[in-house]
């Protein structure tokens, strides 16, 4: 590792740095991931391992007609997830 | 090119493709394109209940940009590699 | 052509402000209407965004905090700069 490698210049480093940590990707669709990021390109495409993805949907009550949040999850061993979904990721999950 | 080198290393293995109108597809990936575009045989549709229209599609061509995810074979997946490449598409 | 060096006093074009805030702290709101409150650490051609300290309001009500953020460019409706 240079120097250079580990300064973030350009919002990608941050990316760049976090190769091969546990990540936090927001997604379009109230779609979260949790996993390693094993690879990316320029586009946000990336192959994270170990996924964990949480899907949100609010549900209205038939009676009440309040908004019951509900979230789904389920695991995947390995994960292709194209750029163009990707709104927001975060390095790793540190406090 | 990274993703498109290695999803040509997975031609003729299982994939299952996520589009992004909640349709999951799985079949033998017979070959991808610089979009990402995918040709998959022998596909069967994982929720069939809730798409029978797909019940007769033995093979399809999927637009890359319609796709969400890529689940992979875990034993097709060699991290180790995708870092190196990884890094050497960053420096580039 | 004007004198675009100098944006000692006020930024003039929007790469120019853009330049002017990286360190301090901004709002960046999204097109699905989310903002993110925190550090502008820096930014590319593309409208990416990397922040920290940084936090996500949904309809003005604090969500979520992360250290670092990289926000997908796409996602940009703007990027407006915050008092203290």
């Amino acid at each position: 590792m240079t120097e250079e490698d580990a300064t973030v210049k350009e919002p990608l480093d941050l990316i760049k740095l976090s190769l091969d940590e546990r990540i936090y990707v927001k997604l379009r669709g109230d779609r979260e991931l949790r996993g390693r990021l094993h690879a990316y390109d320029q586009h946000l495409n990336m192959i994270l391992g170990e996924v964990e993805e949480t899907i949100t949907t609010i549900e209205i009550d038939d009676e009440t007609y309040e908004e019951i949040i509900k979230t789904n999850k389920r695991a995947v061993p390995f994960l292709f997830v194209r750029g163009d979904g990707v709104i927001l990721v975060s390095p790793p999950l540190r406090q | 090119m990274l993703f498109y080198s290695y999803f040509k290393t997975l031609v003729g293995k299982q994939v299952t493709v996520e589009l992004k109108n909640d349709l999951a597809i799985t079949g033998t990936l017979h070959s991808v394109d610089q979009y990402l575009n995918i040709k998959l045989n022998n596909v069967h549709v994982v929720n069939e209940q809730k798409y029978p229209h797909m019940m007769s599609v033995r093979n399809c061509f999927i637009r890359g940009s319609v796709v969400r995810y890529v689940q992979l074979p875990p034993g097709s997946v060699d991290v180790e590699l995708l870092h190196d490449a990884t890094r050497r598409e960053a420096r580039g | 052509m004007a004198d675009a060096g100098d944006v000692s006093q006020s930024a003039r074009t929007p790469a120019d402000f853009l330049k002017s805030i990286k360190g301090k702290p901004v709002v960046v709101k999204l097109n699905s209407g989310v903002d993110y409150r925190g550090i502008l650490a820096c930014l590319d051609g593309y409208m990416n965004i990397a922040m920290e300290s940084t936090e996500e309001y949904v309809n003005g009500q604090l969500k979520n905090k992360y250290g670092d953020a990289f926000i997908r460019g796409n996602n940009v409706l703007y990027i407006s700069t915050v008092k203290n």
